[in-house]
């Protein structure tokens, strides 16, 4: 690699970030869509830490919530084509996402019990319903592929008419911001009034408080428990939509581990953006964005100079930066990222006096 | 606090149940009417699931088809979650005295082989495994391959396959049913021989019929794992990109195992012709059959279930075993609803190559000595 040397390295710098521009604009659409189940992981773990409950179960709970999701819509099929509303939305696939929701909130409901109630040790629940999760939807899929069920399909993108989307920008900020699923548009929502109500709501204030310091917050007369509870349910139901995304609006079929392992890039995007809903989108975009380029380069490598010097990198380590950034923000060295300060610890009300 | 301790000690319980159950299930023995064995098999995977519609499942399938065949019980499976349990995996049937341990994948080959030395009454069946061993039976990892792996390790049966062929077949159809003369495959990684075997094969049948197409292969992942094999929404995201950018290509290739289910996916979805590996996808997919043109097989379930027969009938021998279309262990599936698509003109090229490839008159590519498709002298992976 010691012709870098003799290469410029500003140019070669402008020329790279034109390439990253690039490669933003023509897969923003992409990078969005597969910020989804990211986003919607990192929401539910928001909902959870914010009010005082580690939850490392995500990818579980997505990975559960697909398949269940994808198999009652199925179910409700049964193999007859019905015709697609708008956005390809038919009535199984609708229940099918009601049942996505419901297994995401059920699994929630163990975790909820488990952590606030039993006050059992918050990573094992989570780690519990992670491995449970791969092994029961595993053992169940291969039962059904044994008589394959034909699936109900999949949610379809909107999309923006031709006439608007040939106009310059606009054009493109709508087609990438609105080209989605309706589990996608959903997200981008959800990410908005979430980050609205955590700062400007009672809601927000009192899972805030339950989250720092939930002595101080029942003392005020905030029922911390129940608090806790609704908080780690609602989160439940952001786990099943990430889960629907998979099977009801991406892929359109279940595959066991099928989730690999966006539940814990979902942890990682909620701690490099700082337990706020907002900053665990643009979390989830950067993770996209390093994936993407590392998929570009290695797909349509750029020509002359930045070209040899990217191909010489190994893909991997396009995929590895964000981690390391993530790394980074946990030390403190760009802007220190701090979790609530009551987050995984169980809440015991003062004893009653006996 | 002690009431809650029961209470967690009766979720894991319930939990442990749960599992036991699902497992149970697994391995109801089923004794066929005739020959009865007592011989256990066990089978390890590859990182993947036994439901992939692919690889694995096929294997395991081959596994309970051979079981059944000889008369033995039901075989057992463990999945293999990461790359470095292969050898515990195998260990695992190994201290229950297994008579019979499938491994499935090039990636398991050095394993299955330090374990067929060091258990020479168990038998082992490599399922894609070229054996390369040294002097000692170790395996060797400068490839130089001086051990004659028949004589060292008479108990481990390595099944390799001339993916090439179908391969080359795949990109005889590709090429005839394209209107753009812009055709693409997505291969998992070029690390594991079999996917840019296919590849090649798949570059090389296209050009034969067509010299000036355009053909683009590409890799998901510079390694064997989850990445490459078992990750479908990242097999659609990369095929999205490939297509947005390219939207002539009408006809992709899959090659990424259960990646590769969501490279079919998109392929549907933006209208174009997809063809399948391993497998018949068009009835083990059904979801994206509608686009699946026809697969690249290669017949994993008969080649594990026969491997297993050979040693029943004590006929087994040690070394590489290669499978190739002069036995029709490969080749191509049926079309199925696509067969209107092939005239009888492209049906009279498809046949012809076959022939070709039977007779040997035609090479799929440039072979190494070890039946793999040669990287450097054939064309380059991406």
């Amino acid at each position: 690699m010691d012709f870098i040397l003799h290469v410029p390295v500003i140019g070669l710098l402008l020329q790279f970030i034109g390439y990253l521009v690039g490669v933003m604009t023509t897969n923003g659409s992409l990078i969005i869509t597969l910020s989804t189940p990211i986003a919607l992981g990192a929401l539910c773990g928001f909902m959870n830490e914010r009010s005082g409950v580690v939850n490392i179960g995500i990818e579980g709970m997505m990975l559960f919530a697909a398949f269940v999701g994808w198999y009652v819509a199925a179910l409700v099929n049964g193999g007859a084509p019905t015709s697609p509303g708008p956005l390809g939305i038919t009535f199984p696939l609708l229940v099918g996402l009601l049942a996505a929701i419901v297994a995401g909130v059920a699994v929630s409901a163990l975790h909820a019990w488990l952590s606030i109630t039993v006050r059992a040790n918050q990573i094992i629940s989570g780690t519990i319903i992670n491995i449970e999760a791969l092994a029961i939807t595993g053992y169940l899929n291969l039962l059904i592929s044994q008589n394959p069920i034909p699936s109900a399909g999949n949610f379809q993108s909107f999309h923006v008419p031709q006439g608007v989307a040939s106009v310059p920008v606009l054009g493109w900020l709508l087609t990438t911001f609105l080209g989605h699923g309706p589990i996608t548009l959903t997200m981008l929502v959800l990410v908005i009034v979430l980050q609205i109500l955590l700062f400007r709501s009672r809601w927000g204030l009192r899972t805030r408080a339950a989250g720092e310091h939930p002595r101080a917050a029942e003392t005020l007369g905030i029922d911390v428990i129940r608090l806790r509870y609704r908080n780690v349910l609602l989160g439940g139901v952001l786990a099943g939509l990430a889960g629907a995304w998979f099977t009801l609006e991406y892929i359109g079929t279940f595959q066991g581990g099928m989730t690999n392992g966006r539940g814990f890039i979902a942890l990682a995007a909620l701690i490099f953006g700082r337990w706020t809903p907002i900053g665990a989108f643009g979390a989830a975009l950067v993770f996209g964005i390093a994936d993407a380029l590392g998929q570009a380069v290695s797909f349509n490598p750029p020509s002359g100079d930045l070209g040899a010097v990217l191909s010489g990198v190994p893909e991997q380590v396009f995929s590895a930066l964000p981690y390391l950034v993530t790394i980074i923000v946990l030390a403190g060295v760009v802007g220190r990222s701090i979790p609530p300060a009551a987050d995984g610890q169980p809440y015991e009300r003062e004893a009653k006096a006996t | 606090m002690r009431k809650h301790r029961y209470a967690l000690g009766a979720t894991f319980a319930a939990l442990a149940i749960v599992l036991l159950a699902a497992c149970q299930g697994n391995t109801g023995g089923s004794q066929s009417g005739g020959a009865t064995s007592n011989l256990k098999i066990g089978l390890v995977t590859d990182v993947g699931t036994l439901d992939d519609h692919n690889f694995n499942q096929f294997s395991w399938e081959g596994a309970k088809a051979g079981a059944q065949a000889i008369g033995a019980a039901a075989p057992q499976s463990v999945v293999t979650t990461q790359s470095a349990d292969y050898a515990k995996n195998i260990n695992s049937f190994v201290s229950k005295n297994y008579n019979i341990i499938v491994t499935v994948g090039f990636a398991l080959g050095s394993d299955t082989t330090k374990a067929a030395k060091a258990n020479p009454n168990i038998k082992f069946i490599g399922v894609d495994q070229g054996i390369c061993v040294d002097a000692q039976g170790n395996p060797d990892s400068t490839f130089a391959c001086k051990g004659d792996a028949a004589t060292l390790l008479p108990n481990y049966q390595g099944l390799v396959f001339k993916e090439q062929q179908p391969g080359y077949l795949a990109g005889v159809v590709a090429a005839l049913i394209s209107k753009s003369g812009h055709i693409a495959a997505i291969g998992g990684t070029a690390t594991v021989p079999a996917v840019p075997n296919y590849m090649i094969g798949y570059l090389n049948g296209a050009k034969s019929v067509k010299a000036d197409i355009k053909v683009e292969l590409k890799y998901i992942s510079a390694a064997p794992d989850a990445k490459a094999f078992n990750d479908p929404p990242g097999g659609k995201q990369a095929a999205d990109g490939l297509l947005n950018a390219n939207p002539d290509i009408d006809v992709l290739f899959q090659v990424a195992g259960k990646t590769g289910n969501g490279v079919l996916q998109s392929a549907c979805e933006h209208n174009i012709h997809a063809i399948g590996v391993d497998v018949d996808q068009f009835v083990s997919t059904p979801d994206t059959a509608k686009c699946t043109v026809v697969s690249a097989e290669k017949k994993l379930k008969k080649a594990v279930s026969d491997a297993i027969q050979r040693v029943k009938d004590k006929k087994d021998k040690g070394g590489t075993i290669t499978l190739d279309i002069t036995t029709d262990s490969v080749g191509l599936s049926p079309f199925h609803d696509s067969a209107s698509m092939i005239t009888p003109d492209i049906q009279a090229k498809i046949d012809a190559a076959i022939k070709g490839l039977k007779d040997g008159s035609i090479k799929a590519c440039v072979e190494t000595p070890f039946g793999s498709c040669d990287n450097k002298n054939g064309q380059p992976p991406a």
